[in-house]
């Protein structure tokens, strides 16, 4: 547990212990050889670790391939706003510098020359210790060499994002650098090509860019071994609900979820039985207790129905209402919709209503009806994913426990 | 002097009344007690807050590692009466500010808080004003008359609190005191006057000027009579009969609301508010080492359980006010209140064997820590088979002396406590009532800002639930200054605080964290609190709330 990331090497806001330790070894690599960079990422088969699980390698080279117009873009993503998530924000406050490096190393690859640390407005410790980080590397002579290599000056801004969970979207988080309210532009165009006042735009999470340093420094084949099973690397998992002991555990990529909740977890609170796993988040769907063995990895979450998203486990036990839980989350989304498309903005609000109606015994055979055909209906209908992931956590809570939706309905 | 005693050294009340009238009777009466007395010395052996052998250490929650009263730390460290499936169901409502207390404080943040043009909803366990707020009988303190000033009530309050209260905010309470009573005055509450209509003043136990106003020996209640018409008739949204039973936090731990226990239609309501006001007073209703109290029914200390779990801090733990001067009989009375202001207008306090032994004007504590040592050292009268009751000891309060010295005093200053006497069949003018310290009042409490604002965002708690401005003693008037300044302060600024976009999610995860707490110290699961009513009263909540529409049909409190 804690092998990479989370290591206690790789922790602290002190750059030279940083540099003395697992860091700099990695970007001064990258710097002699900056065209291998992408390659031994995509060797190393990292991926995105916001939830898309998308190879980061074919990101970047997109944004290698466009020239700059006049500059080059990268957005250091932290602005984690799922209920259940809180794995960049721990990296921020405590293991900035590994961020920054990755970040650093990214731009090299990508000949980016501006990049945006962009988090989370209420996690302001994060927001404290990533400016402190910063200002460390600025001086910093591998900080110049960079620049030199790059042949432009390259900016480090940290900014606070807007607080709403739909800025963490790629496109909203384009709009929020720029100034604007967050709302979700459609594509293309792609912000690889364009995005940040038009210019080619990168946008990675910050728990991908955290990997980046250790495989460069350690190579692919190292960060290939991590993983269990057939997967690569480790992963930050965010465990939290009724389990005796909460938090984040950095563990190979493919670890079994009953691992993760037995061993790490302390087992569940009070002894109750484990009824649900809302994995990656509110957004995606529900593992019931047969899927306890499921490996997490993209891959076989996916095969069970269900997708890792950001990692997060929100683990549920016997005797908590599944319509109450999935209520709560809706409630969320319809809390967060921008209100830019009217299927979004309309449909969560009524299904929110709907959901509230269901879970206090005020609702009918008529509306859990309109609910299940709204669920057929609305996914896809709007410019970015929240209308999707709230439609999927509800259409996954009725395919496991729809009994529970009939028992709540007036007679 | 002759003296009666039993052989076996005690004194019964007949003896003791004996004692008592004969050196009434003699020439010197009754001199003062001589005062060379170490009073740091006769609180650490006798004030009960003293007693090593009641104390322990808490093992869970933001104040782990501090002592507190074993009887504080078992109501703190129990299992919440909520599970996340009692929700299912369940009711939300939504409101901007939530007040959950319907005594002094709770009304008058409720009232400015509705004034600066929030939603409000008041909850109260039992009914709006039927609370501690209404025993108060000496007055409330304010530095009014000429040559008193801020300072000197700044000092008086700091020296009393033994100098280890919040220094900011006694300074916003002296500060306040003027305000307050023209506020009050506004409500339409009435004080006594003098020929001119000047406020009359009198000084407390422990105050260096004439500084307490007060309306006859009721103060307390005139003060809840305006306050809760105020509150009927504002647009406050009140809810009787229903005590909060946990409170609701937010995604990122703030205060969100309360979960309300409806008596009357048996089930769980949330409340989902933009900020919530705690004022549910102190905890005197679980007999702290089996004392008597003089507290309301209500106090068991539901707001300060509420709170700690939550997350926010608390002080003072183990320090407890001791009323010197409770009823010890007739035994059914145990614990009701005599007014300080018998001692403040000069009534002396004297022990089984008709002699003064302190200075009765001291702070309370000092008080309260010499009877008792009079009693543990066979100085007080013990119960007997004449007074049917074995368990009783006390002193005397001497009116019948004071009576004696201002004739038709009691009859006008203190019509209440006449009654009292005529309940008990004594007539106060010509016999002393026998009195015993009483648990009184909560000390210490949540840890507050100068606006009432706890630890934790979102969350106020005012009254006695909240601890700092009188450090580790009260003095008299202070509470009635208290609960109505910081009260109004807090409804002020809950409004100004609120989140404008609202929370994005309600839950109860914060009493996930209580339980793993406790499951990983080993400790026992099986206590449930708040208590919300005494152990005595054997109110059982889970048998008659329930989150669905099927009423069981009973309420053991409201009778419905």
């Amino acid at each position: 547990m804690n092998n990479v990331l989370l290591h206690p090497d790789s922790l602290g806001t002190n750059l030279s212990e940083w540099l003395s330790g697992n860091g700099g070894t990695g970007l001064e690599k990258a710097l002699s050889d900056p065209a291998g960079i992408i390659s031994i990422i995509k060797e190393a088969d990292l991926r995105g670790l916001g939830g898309s699980g998308f190879p980061s390698s074919k990101k970047w080279q997109f944004v290698a391939e466009q020239s700059a117009n006049p500059d080059k873009y990268l957005i250091c993503n932290g602005n984690e706003d799922e209920p259940g998530t809180f794995k960049d924000a721990h990296l921020l406050t405590h293991a900035p510098h590994q961020v920054i490096e990755g970040a650093l190393i990214t731009a090299l690859a990508s000949q980016i020359n501006k990049i945006v640390f962009y988090i989370n407005p209420e996690q302001t410790t994060s927001l404290d210790n990533v400016r402190i980080a910063v200002e460390q590397w600025e001086t910093c002579s591998l900080f110049e060499q960079l620049q030199a290599q790059l042949e432009t000056p390259l900016s480090i801004r940290v900014m606070a994002s807007s607080g709403h969970y739909i800025g963490g979207e790629e496109t909203a988080a384009i709009e929020s650098v720029e100034g604007n309210f967050p709302f979700p532009r459609g594509k293309p165009p792609f912000p690889a090509v364009s995005g940040v006042h038009g210019c080619p735009t990168l946008i990675n999470n910050i728990e991908t860019l955290a990997n980046v340093p250790h495989i460069l420094k350690n190579g692919a084949q190292w960060f290939r071994e991590l993983g269990a099973g057939s997967s690569t690397g480790t992963k930050i998992y965010c465990l939290s609900g009724d389990v005796l002991k909460p938090g984040v555990y950095e563990l190979p990529m493919g670890t079994p979820l009953s691992e993760l909740i037995d061993t790490y977890g302390g087992g569940m609170l009070l002894d109750k039985k484990i009824k649900a796993v809302f994995t990656g988040g509110a957004s995606s769907s529900i593992l019931t207790p047969r899927d306890i063995d499921v490996p997490l990895n993209f891959e076989s979450v996916k095969e069970r129905g269900s997708s890792l998203g950001t990692g997060a486990m929100i683990v549920v036990s016997e005797g908590t209402g599944i319509v109450k839980r999935v209520t709560e989350y809706v409630n969320f989304y319809a809390h967060s919709s921008c209100g830019q498309c009217p299927p979004c903005k309309t449909g969560t609000f009524y299904i929110s209503q709907l959901l509230n109606k269901i879970d206090t015994g005020q609702a009918s055979e008529y509306d859990l009806e309109s609910l299940i055909n709204l669920c057929k209906i609305l996914p896809g209908s709007g410019r970015c994913h929240l209308l999707d992931g709230a439609m999927q956590v509800i259409d996954s809570s009725l395919t496991h426990f729809i009994d529970e939706y009939k028992s709540s309905l007036r007679p | 002097m002759s003296q009666n005693r039993d052989l076996n050294g005690t004194i019964s009340y007949q003896q003791a009344l004996g004692n008592y009238h004969l050196q009434k009777q003699s020439l010197e009466g009754f001199p003062a007690a001589e005062l060379s007395m170490d009073e740091q010395q006769l609180l650490k052996d006798f004030h009960p807050d003293h007693r090593q052998e009641t104390m322990t250490t808490l093992q869970v929650g933001p104040n782990k590692g501090d002592r507190c009263h074993k009887q504080i730390a078992d109501v703190l460290q129990a299992d919440s009466r909520i599970d996340a499936a009692d929700l299912a169901g369940a009711r939300i409502q939504e409101t901007d500010v939530l007040v959950i207390g319907g005594g002094g404080a709770g009304c008058a943040a409720a009232l400015m808080a509705a004034e600066s043009g929030a939603r409000v909803i008041l909850t109260t366990k039992l009914k709006l004003g039927d609370s501690n707020t209404v025993m108060a009988e000496g007055g409330i303190q304010a530095s009014i008359e000429k040559g008193d000033t801020p300072q000197s009530h700044f000092n008086d309050t700091f020296k009393a609190g033994h100098k280890s209260a919040d220094k900011e905010l006694i300074k916003k309470l002296v500060m306040d005191g003027p305000e307050t009573i023209r506020w009050l005055i506004q409500q339409g509450m009435q004080f006594d006057l003098n020929e001119f209509g000047d406020l009359l003043t009198r000084k407390a136990g422990g105050t260096s000027a004439n500084r307490v106003v007060y309306f006859r020996d009721y103060t307390g209640l005139e003060m809840m009579r305006v306050l809760r018409e105020s509150v009927k008739n504002s647009d406050v949204d009140v809810w009787d009969y229903s005590p909060a039973v946990e409170l609701l936090s937010n995604e990122s731990g703030h205060c969100a609301g309360a979960i309300i226990s409806s008596l009357q239609d048996c089930r769980y309501v949330q409340i989902k508010a933009k900020t919530v006001i705690v004022a549910t007073g102190g905890i005197g209703r679980v007999h702290l080492n089996q004392f008597p109290t003089s507290n309301h029914f209500g106090a068991t200390g539901d707001g300060l359980v509420l709170a700690y779990r939550l997350g926010a801090r608390l002080r003072d733990l183990d320090s407890f006010q001791y009323h010197p001067t409770g009823v010890a009989y007739p035994q059914h009375l145990s614990g009701t209140l005599i007014t300080e202001g018998l001692r403040s207008s000069g009534a002396y306090i004297i022990n089984a064997l008709g002699e003064r032994f302190v200075n009765e004007l001291k702070p309370r504590d000092i008080v309260a820590a010499a009877i008792i040592r009079e009693c543990e050292e066979g100085r007080g009268v013990v119960g007997d088979s004449a007074s049917g009751s074995s368990d009783m000891r006390g002193v005397w309060l001497d009116t019948p002396g004071l009576e004696a010295r201002n004739p038709g005093i009691l009859k006008k200053r203190f019509p209440k406590l006449i009654q009292l006497g005529l309940k008990s069949k004594i007539d106060i003018t010509q016999t002393p009532m026998l009195i015993y310290p009483t648990l009184h009042y909560q000390n210490g409490g949540v840890v507050i800002d100068e606006n009432g604002r706890s630890g934790i965002e979102g969350l106020y708690c005012v009254g006695e639930v909240s601890g700092g401005i009188h450090g580790r003693n009260r003095l008299m008037g202070n509470a009635l200054l208290e609960i109505i300044s910081f009260g109004r302060k807090a409804g002020v600024s809950a409004v100004k605080d609120r989140k404008t976009r609202g929370h994005k999610q309600i839950t109860i995860d914060h009493i996930s964290n209580l339980r793993r707490e406790l499951m990983q110290k080993n400790m026992p699961m099986s206590g449930k609190s708040p208590l919300l009513f005494p152990q005595y009263a054997q109110y059982d909540a889970e048998k008659n709330t329930t989150a669905s529409n099927e009423s069981s049909g009973f309420c053991g409190v409201c009778d419905q």
